[in-house]
């Protein structure tokens, strides 16, 4: 079982990180808002207590001891906002009185400073106070100075403040998931166009997907219009070819049925000759029209191992032809890739060998390079060559396709139209020792 | 001569087989696969022609099966297809020839006449050395765990060379003897490039170097 499932969509998976990390950050800053709350009242409290210890102490001692002569009235009541209490051999003064049985030990302990008292049960007082006691001399009347707040009433309003941060946190974090949505849903409305597209594609209604796309995904949107091309392209091709075809095809059937039909006439010599031409005829069409339906052209994630392929082609060509040699010269990786179809670059390998095999007298040599992002196939032999004058004529197809002569040349044709289709460059040229030397580029 | 035809449609294996007699074959023909694996290694023709697209199974199953039975003799394959690919395995799975239908057939019997003569006066030979055969008829590298490789002419006589003596010393200069090449004059880093790649088919171990005198073949790795 999985605990956590990874979300299916992009808004899922936002969702599900921004969210949750959102409330975390947000409770983490609520508690340490907590924490230091705590920390600075009791701090102010503190210093406020020791401040009003060092008031009383100047005027006790601007008095001379005398705590009769303080001015304890109203005074007081304006100025004191806790609870103190004043103490001397003489006289002992404790305002309010309630908080008598609460300063009293404290004034009896001889601990100075910070002090602290909870849990006493003492009615009309509080349980839980902060005090501050501080012991001194004036002449030689030793006199104790203890002033004390009430905790539980700070506390309240403490927590009173602790909630509304808590109130004020949620609703930030009420406003951070809208935020969040709100961010998720305006950038991911390409998306939603694109599905639109795509639907629209499908249905008919548009022939490529034009979308004012962001720039994540502007190479899909290429990507996905070029597959789209390419498959435009190949319906178009393959009818025209079956058109043609069926074109140059049915003629010398026509023409064969009507010999084969007609009982009264005899098949002479020559009749017998007409039929095998005409049959003949079909099958250049037919062998015409598979070689071109098998070249495949660029393609999108088709690449070919050019070295395992020469060595194949090399080695069964070698069988072929047991008198002649054929070799290799590559400084290629065996495992590097070519981004040819493997049928394309075997057609143009194999019809390069297979004619240098038939013209050379003893050795056929292929080299494959690669540099500089060019792919370079050279094909030499050291057969008798060819003229400069015809040299321009190799593998060119002048005629259409339905009047290809047959014969010599037909396997240069190919290896040229396909070398085209890749936008690649091929040139001939009489090689170092004679021979033909063909140089093709992609 | 003793000929099979293994050839399923009637029409044209009859007129074959007529034409085949007439040039001076005697011809058994058969129009199945199975009934080509029993004649072909049962009885002792001095060449074969095998269609591969047949009713009842792959022609070039037949021709392996052929092979694996070390029946010997050549053999021409009829595509229908005859695309390279389509040559090549053919080829590796123990034809001498192919020839794509349709065809004429004075070209058929000027094959058949050619990897007859080539395979007179053949036989199986081998070049053995530690765990590596080399098939001299096939040129191709066998492995003792039963993988082929094809190799190029000059990979291929190299091979035979260093293999040909196990241990010995193969100066670079003999070594140069074996190298059929275009230049006129080749260089030693030519010798070097086909070592590289030989040590790719066979480990680097297996042929190793001697500073100065040139290379050997390890048997015993």
């Amino acid at each position: 079982m999985t605990v956590f499932r990874k979300p299916a969509s992009v808004k899922g998976a936002l969702l599900a990180l921004l969210l949750p990390a959102g409330i975390g950050l947000m409770a983490l800053a609520w508690l340490v808002h907590g924490l230091l709350l705590d920390r600075m009242a009791r701090e102010f409290v503190e210093s406020r207590l020791q401040d009003e210890v060092a008031f009383l102490e100047h005027q006790i001692r601007d008095s001379d001891g005398k705590l009769d002569t303080l001015q304890t009235g109203d005074y007081f009541q304006d100025v004191f906002h806790h609870a103190f209490a004043i103490h001397s051999p003489s006289r002992t003064i404790i305002s309010p009185k309630a908080w008598e049985p609460l300063l009293m030990p404290l004034v009896e302990s001889d601990q100075d400073g910070t002090l602290r008292v909870h849990g006493s049960d003492i009615a009309d007082a509080p349980s839980d106070i902060l005090a501050y006691r501080q012991s001194f001399r004036v002449g030689d009347t030793p006199i104790v100075v203890i002033v004390s707040e009430d905790l539980g009433a700070l506390k309240r309003s403490q927590s009173e403040l602790h909630a509304w941060t808590a109130i004020v946190s949620i609703l930030l974090i009420l406003l951070l998931v809208s935020v969040i949505w709100l961010g998720i849903n305006l950038s991911l409305r390409p998306v939603v166009t694109l599905k639109a597209a795509l639907r629209r594609l499908q249905d008919g209604e548009i022939s490529r997907i034009d979308v004012e796309a962001p720039e994540e995904f502007r190479p899909l949107v290429q990507q996905l219009n070029q597959l789209l091309d390419s498959l435009d392209q190949r319906l178009e091709r393959s009818r025209d070819a079956l058109a043609n075809l069926s074109h140059s095809v049915k003629t010398p059937i026509a023409a064969v049925r009507q010999i084969l039909e007609d009982e009264g006439r005899p098949l002479d010599n020559d009749l017998r000759h007409q039929m095998a031409v005409r049959l003949d005829d079909i099958d250049k069409q037919l062998d015409a029209e598979m070689r071109r339906s098998r070249f495949a052209g660029p393609q999108v994630g088709k690449s070919a191992y050019p070295l395992k392929q020469a060595r194949d082609l090399l080695w069964m060509l070698g069988r072929l032809y047991p008198e002649k040699s054929f070799e290799l010269s590559s400084p290629l990786a065996e495992e590097s890739r070519w981004p040819i179809e493997e049928q394309d670059l075997n057609e143009i390998l194999g019809n390069l060998l297979d004619n240098a095999g038939k013209w050379s007298s003893q050795c056929v040599e292929l080299s494959l390079e690669q540099g500089n992002g060019v792919a370079r196939i050279v094909v030499a032999d050291d057969g008798p060559g060819v003229e400069k004058s015809e040299v321009a004529n190799l593998g060119q197809r002048g005629l259409r396709l339905d009047q290809q002569m047959p014969g010599h040349g037909l396997g240069l044709a190919i290896v040229r139209e396909i070398v085209t289709r890749y936008g690649g460059d091929i040139s001939f040229m009489t090689g170092s020792s004679a021979g033909l030397r063909v140089v093709i580029e992609f | 001569m003793r000929l099979l035809l293994v050839e399923d449609d009637r029409l044209l294996a009859d007129g074959l087989s007529g034409q085949l007699e007439k040039a001076g074959f005697s011809v058994d023909t058969t129009y199945t696969a199975r009934e080509a694996l029993i004649l072909g290694e049962q009885e002792d023709y001095r060449v074969a022609v095998l269609d591969l697209g047949l009713p009842d199974g792959n022609g070039l199953d037949v021709l392996r099966k052929w092979r694996i039975s070390h029946v010997s003799y050549p053999v021409l394959i009829l595509t229908a297809r005859g695309d390279w690919q389509d040559k090549v395995n053919g080829l590796k799975a123990g034809a001498d020839d192919y020839l794509a239908k349709p065809f004429q057939t004075e070209e058929l019997i000027a094959r058949l006449n050619a990897i007859v003569r080539r395979s007179e006066g053949r036989v199986h030979s081998t070049v053995t050395a530690g765990r590596f055969e080399l098939d001299e008829n096939r040129q191709s590298l066998k492995l003792n765990d039963g993988t082929e490789h094809s190799l190029t002419g000059t990979e291929f006589r190299l091979l035979r060379c260093l293999m040909s003596r196990p241990g010995h010393v193969f100066s670079k200069e003999q070594l140069m003897e074996q190298l059929y090449n275009l230049n006129e004059s080749p260089s030693d880093n030519v010798i070097e490039a086909y070592i590289r790649r030989l040590r790719k088919l066979v480990g680097n171990d297996t042929i190793s170097t001697r500073r100065g005198q040139g290379y050997l073949f390890n048997d015993g790795v």
